[in-house]
């Protein structure tokens, strides 16, 4: 019998875990803008753009030493600063949309809006 | 025994439901750096160990058909004037032959040395306009029928260098595309820094929805419903800059003339089955400009294509007229192109 309840216990337990995690995954993210930083296909920060109030940059080094220095301003992020020679990121200004991603090549970087942009799979360009 | 049983399945089942049963194709991504560009592959399989081959697949390509990479194929035949081919460089080359024949040289993979002059194939940026005579003497080197590819190895003439930058995402996208089927997946979508080619369908039987980047800016000029298809663009917005007297260039070369191509044109898109075909074409048709472009298509008819151009106007073949949304208060000119 006292085993039988230990599963029950369990069970209801992860259920639970696992209902929650459901609920956060399924409604959590629905409303918000979240900006990933991505470094050599990794995610290395996440930005929820929505509950920026004030701004504030951060630099992140590359695996190649590379430096690129982020600007997060309420609803907006850009890079403000690299130290590749082509300045490419720099000059694409702010993450404008779901669709075009800011891209530092040298560095392997990039910023995007998470998700997928409405109803479109992909942008030809 | 049984009494515990039913609420094991039941915990079991309410567990299972956050994630799919693992039976059934799964959305899997990968994303990764290679041919100077990102690439992302979106596909729905049972097992998602078959995307981790393809950052080594694609990186594989590079290392035979890059044109900086010392020790690729096209670098030794660049640099020794004749070169070993591997089996995709060779096969790459000849098709590349081809269509640079088939279309009259408006694409032509030996201007590499003129796109070079301009400063397009530095990282760094600078970017400079050559004076005429710098470009008569570049174009007299620049001419694919001179090119030799017999059994497997190449052979270029003095002072001649080829790219083969114009087809290999293409080619790339097919190879990428031919391994996911071979894998079993039925579903998927390529990102190939922007080249878009597509597996079947999505799963529910529905087809991709692509969109098509505005030349003009940051907006999508429409989505266009695809499956088992590529989609690739050429546009002068991809990479140009500006001279001290405020004129524009941009990236793709006329090779006829050394300059880049400005022949009425902004923007071309090719939808077809072959990822190198397209790739090729979008190139070749930005250069012919609007009136060689529809009369290339009227005598192929093997693709379908989208041409935005300089005086406003967006162009589109019947068969993809029928398949594309135009984005909401869209500032150019609908034309469907004459069948006849």
């Amino acid at each position: 019998m006292l085993k039988t309840r230990t599963w029950i216990v369990l069970i209801c337990a992860a259920a639970l875990v696992s209902g929650i995690f459901s609920i956060r995954l399924l409604t959590g993210r629905r409303d918000r803008t979240i900006v990933e930083v991505v470094q050599d296909g990794a995610v290395i920060r996440e930005i929820d753009l929505s509950h920026v109030s004030g701004s504030y940059s951060f630099t992140v080094t590359g695996s190649d030493g590379g430096e690129n220095t982020i600007l997060v301003e309420p609803g907006r992020v850009c890079v403000t600063a690299a130290d590749c020679p082509d300045q490419v990121c720099v000059r694409q200004g702010w993450l404008s949309n779901q669709t075009t991603p800011v891209i530092c090549l040298p560095h392997r970087l990039i910023l995007r809006v998470q998700g997928v942009s409405d109803g479109v799979d992909g942008v030809s360009k | 025994m049984l009494r515990w049983r039913i609420p094991l399945l039941f915990g079991l089942l309410l567990i299972l439901s956050g994630c799919g049963a693992a039976s059934r194709p799964e959305l899997c991504s990968t994303e990764f750096f290679a041919m100077d560009t990102v690439m992302s592959v979106r596909a729905y399989t049972t097992d998602d160990a078959v995307l981790s081959e393809l950052p080594a697949l694609v990186g594989a390509l590079e290392n035979e058909l890059s044109v900086t990479k010392e020790g690729s194929a096209v670098y030794t035949l660049n640099h020794n004037g004749h070169a070993a081919m591997t089996d995709d460089a060779a096969l790459l080359l000849s098709r590349a032959l081809a269509l640079c024949g088939e279309t009259g040289g408006a694409l032509d993979i030996s201007v590499y040395p003129v796109v070079r002059a301009w400063g397009f194939t530095s990282a760094d940026g600078s970017y400079r306009v050559p004076d005429a005579d710098e470009l008569a003497a570049l174009l007299q080197t620049v001419d694919h029928t001179r090119v030799v590819c017999e059994d497997g190895t190449a052979y270029l003439p003095e002072g001649m260098e080829i790219d083969l930058g114009a087809v290999a995402k293409g080619y790339a996208g097919d190879k990428v595309a031919a391994y996911l089927r071979e894998r079993g997946v039925t579903s998927a979508l390529l990102d190939l820094g922007g080249n878009i080619q597509t597996v079947g369908t999505k799963p529910d039987g529905a087809d991709w929805r692509v969109a098509v980047q505005d030349p003009n800016g940051d907006r999508l000029l429409g989505v266009l419903a695809v499956s088992d298809q590529a989609v690739i663009t050429s546009g002068g917005y991809e990479r140009y800059f500006t001279d001290e007297e405020g004129t524009l260039w941009w990236h793709i070369m006329d090779p006829r003339s050394g300059y880049p191509a400005q022949n009425g044109l902004i923007s071309v898109t090719v939808v077809g089955d072959e990822g190198l075909y397209c790739d090729a074409l979008s190139t070749a048709l930005f250069v012919m400009g609007t009136g060689d472009a529809v009369a290339f298509w009227r005598t192929h008819r093997d693709f379908d294509m989208l041409l935005v151009t300089e005086d406003g106007k967006l162009l589109l073949t019947s068969a993809l007229a029928e398949r594309f949304s135009p984005s909401e208060e869209l500032p150019y000119a609908l034309e469907v192109i004459d069948d006849a």
